[in-house]
């Protein structure tokens, strides 16, 4: 058995849950709306929904950016470690400026530099580095996470709020019919 | 998606949890379609870079690690992309896999929707 809409209406994160109507005749009366403000309300709430999936999309990009990123980070420090490891140097094109490479020799590295932000770099051990990379790497998987479950809560409103606009309006419809054949009956 | 005639049809809240879990499927069906475009095109490029590999007579090749071109021998290059080719193929394969499972359940939500709802819901993409 599904759980009982009102359980199910909360919130997550501040997006409020939208509202399941049983019965739209029920809805309108309780709600002391009439069919247009009704929608006008919906529509508002639905423009609402909307806005924030578009900030969830655009966080979700930047961490779907930052994880290969980071796993770039690992995968050169890992390098760095494997020709250490095996007393070679490592040779490498760099680039000095875009569109300019000069040869590098890498050898007896037993550190790297971290941009951290905020106009710091730190100097590490590469396991050092390698661990805090790591953290890194599973924090924004975490974040994402939540982020897809955020968004999947918020889908849910979207569709609850998209069918009750639907709902409303055929029910208006539905009752404009029913009036409409009832006065051409009485008066022919 | 939902269009009706003005009809009365009691949706019930089971009725909106399964039109809920539609709306959901239909969006991962096409984040899959995307993710799998995506895989199928780093698939060739990776079989593009070993056919490369096999043409050239060079002992050391330019392999981008990180953000620096990275002089590594062919052999090891060449056992670099085999592994990368696995791990896409393997990703592709996952990835048709759950396309699979979700078109299935797509399926049987639409026996389910359309044989209460009628014509007065319309689940299919133009």
């Amino acid at each position: 058995m599904a759980a009982s809409p009102s359980s199910a209406a909360t919130e997550r994160r501040g997006i409020p849950g939208a509202q399941f109507v049983e019965d739209v005749q029920t809805y309108l009366t309780q709600s002391g709306l009439d069919v247009s403000s009704a929608l006008a309300f919906l529509q508002e709430r639905l423009q609402q929904y909307k806005f924030v999936e578009m900030k969830l999309l655009a966080q979700q990009r930047d961490l779907q950016a930052k994880i290969p990123d980071i796993e770039k980070c690992l995968e050169i420090v890992a390098t760095l470690e494997a020709k250490k490891n095996a007393g070679e140097a490592l040779i490498a094109d760099f680039e000095v400026s875009e569109g300019i490479y000069s040869r590098a020799r890498v050898e007896d590295n037993d550190s790297v530099c971290l941009w951290l932000g905020a106009n710091v770099m730190l100097e590490y051990s590469c396991e050092e580095a390698t661990d805090l990379l790591q953290k890194n790497l599973q924090n924004a998987k975490a974040s994402l996470e939540v982020l897809l479950t955020d968004l999947q809560f918020l889908r849910d409103q979207v569709t609850i709020t998209q069918v009750t606009i639907a709902r409303v309006y055929n029910w208006d419809v539905h009752q404009r019919r029913i009036r409409s054949t009832a006065s051409a009956s009485t008066d022919p | 998606m939902q269009q009706g005639a003005g009809s009365e049809t009691v949706v019930t809240w089971e009725d909106q949890l399964n039109i809920n879990r539609f709306s959901k499927l239909n969006n991962r069906f096409h984040e899959i379609e995307d993710d799998i475009k995506a895989e199928k095109e780093r698939n060739e490029n990776l079989e593009d870079a070993s056919n490369e590999l096999i043409l050239t007579d060079e002992d050391v090749v330019r392999f981008q690690i990180g953000d620096v071109f990275a002089h590594v021998p062919r052999e090891e290059v060449e056992d670099r992309i085999e592994l990368m080719k696995e791990d896409t193929t393997k990703n592709l394969e996952k990835l048709e896999e759950e396309k699979e499972s979700v078109l299935a359940q797509m399926s049987e939500l639409k026996k389910v929707l359309y044989a209460k709802f009628k014509d007065s819901i319309n689940l299919e993409e133009d």
